[in-house]
């Protein structure tokens, strides 16, 4: 065994989203391996690993799916056992990143830490992340822990404290067919209208804001438009990251207030349609026990820790809400190389970060 | 009680008792976030930068 057997062997058990079940048991069989009380795969497909039987329950959620994209796992230099120059240790292949390594950490953190009295530690590594987190929608239910770690790269000297919600929908114009010499405005302009009052509202509100973690980030994903005999029609694919003062439903209730405002010309009719899964923002308090124990920890490693606070979503939107715990987010490596081809982490700052882990958990459960 | 000096704007600040390790407080003259370091002796220093990117 060697400090990143774990890391090696996750990344190693390639797993798209949908087509994790090798490497959850993989990682179930690796818990048992490292002294787990019990692991099992549990009805999600989750892979789950829990140490200790106190009535105290800590929470390691990260995710065993990855984008899809296979890269040859290879080591830089080959063998982790050698002599490693400070910072040139690095381990290829697609979910070092993204978030195989910060699940690995949990792993090895928590078989170090091993039991502790009065506590449960739960380690899980949930499916369909990268899609609509049907894991971790389905452990929101399964678990009401006392504090929650989420896996996710935020390099290991930082805390994550907040991620972006978002929304998406289709908005389409649809009206009676006209002659194009009759000047009447048609479904493709009422549908660019729209769009552009969306834009203004949102310029507006986002006008005094200096963060963006506290914008609405509005994209126009997509646009279409066509007609036959009898009708013309124009849709708009819309999609916005939410601050944590506007929820999915309050973002909806807002375009439909805009839409209902537009003054269309003629038989014009539009209708808004939220489509997927719809996740709040969330921002976690910063002065509990939990986050202290953590600024703790990168101090014990020479670090400087730093807070920071994401414009993308993670799985903390969704069990965050549920479980109403101190909670943050944590895990080596950089999300700039997230769904890259050159994903890739390096093995001197898995290490310090299964470190920070272990020692910020024994503070927090001693 | 223990008497810290605001390193952003040298206001006194007098800390709670209770008050841990880690805790953030807020410097009631400038504002500023700061981080508790120690108590015996009381230390503090600025609170953790606040950074954003992108990734999820």
């Amino acid at each position: 065994m060697n400090d990143f057997e774990t890391l090696i062997g996750l990344v190693s058990q390639y797993s798209p989203s949908g087509k994790e079940r090798g490497a959850v048991e993989w990682l179930v069989a690796r818990m048992k391996s490292l002294g787990y009380d019990n692991a099992f795969v549990d009805e999600a497909g989750n892979a789950v690993g829990v140490m200790g039987k106190g009535s105290k329950q800590a929470v390691l959620l990260g995710h065993i799916d990855t984008v899809p994209g296979e890269i040859p796992v290879s080591l830089t230099p080959p063998s982790p056992l050698a002599p490693l120059p400070e910072g040139e240790g690095k381990l290829y292949g697609r979910g070092s990143v993204d978030a195989k390594g910060p699940l690995a950490c949990f792993v090895d953190a928590v078989a170090q830490v091993g039991v502790k009295e009065g506590w449960q530690f739960v380690v899980i590594g949930a499916v369909e992340e990268e899609r609509d987190s049907e894991g971790a929608r389905f452990v929101a239910e399964q678990y009401k822990p006392d504090f929650a770690i989420i896996g996710e790269p935020n390099q290991w000297d930082r805390v994550a404290l907040g991620y972006k919600g978002s929304a998406w929908a289709n908005i389409t114009v649809k009206r009676g067919q006209a002659h194009t010499a009759s000047g009447e405005q048609t479904a493709a302009e009422a549908a660019v209208e729209a769009w552009l009052k969306i834009k203004a509202y949102v310029d507006s509100l986002n006008a005094n804001k200096q963060k963006v973690f506290d914008k609405l980030l509005l994209t126009l994903r997509g646009m279409d438009s066509s007609s036959d005999d009898f009708q013309q029609w124009a849709s708009l694919k819309v999609g916005v990251r939410l601050p944590v003062s506007v929820s999915p439903n309050d973002w909806y209730e807002k375009l439909n207030e805009i839409i209902s405002d537009s003054r269309l010309e003629g038989d014009c009719h539009l209708l808004v349609e939220p489509t997927g899964f719809a996740v709040p923002a969330w921002g976690c308090e910063k002065n509990t026990q939990l986050v202290r124990a953590f600024l703790s920890g990168i101090r014990s490693r020479g670090g400087e820790p730093r807070f920071v606070y994401k414009t993308g979503t993670a799985d903390l939107n969704i069990v965050a809400p549920v479980w109403k715990c101190p909670a943050l987010v944590y895990g080596p490596g950089d999300s700039a190389l997230d769904h890259t081809p050159n994903e890739h982490i390096e093995l001197e700052e898995y290490a310090k970060a299964a470190t920070v882990l272990s020692e910020a958990l024994k503070k927090l459960t001693g | 009680m223990s008497t810290v000096t605001c390193p952003e704007c040298e206001a006194q600040i007098e800390l709670e008792a209770g008050t841990e390790v880690g805790e953030i407080i807020v410097c009631s003259d400038c504002g500023v976030d700061l981080e508790v370091t120690a108590l015996d002796p009381a230390a503090i220093q600025l609170a953790p930068m606040e950074q954003e990117d992108w990734g999820e």
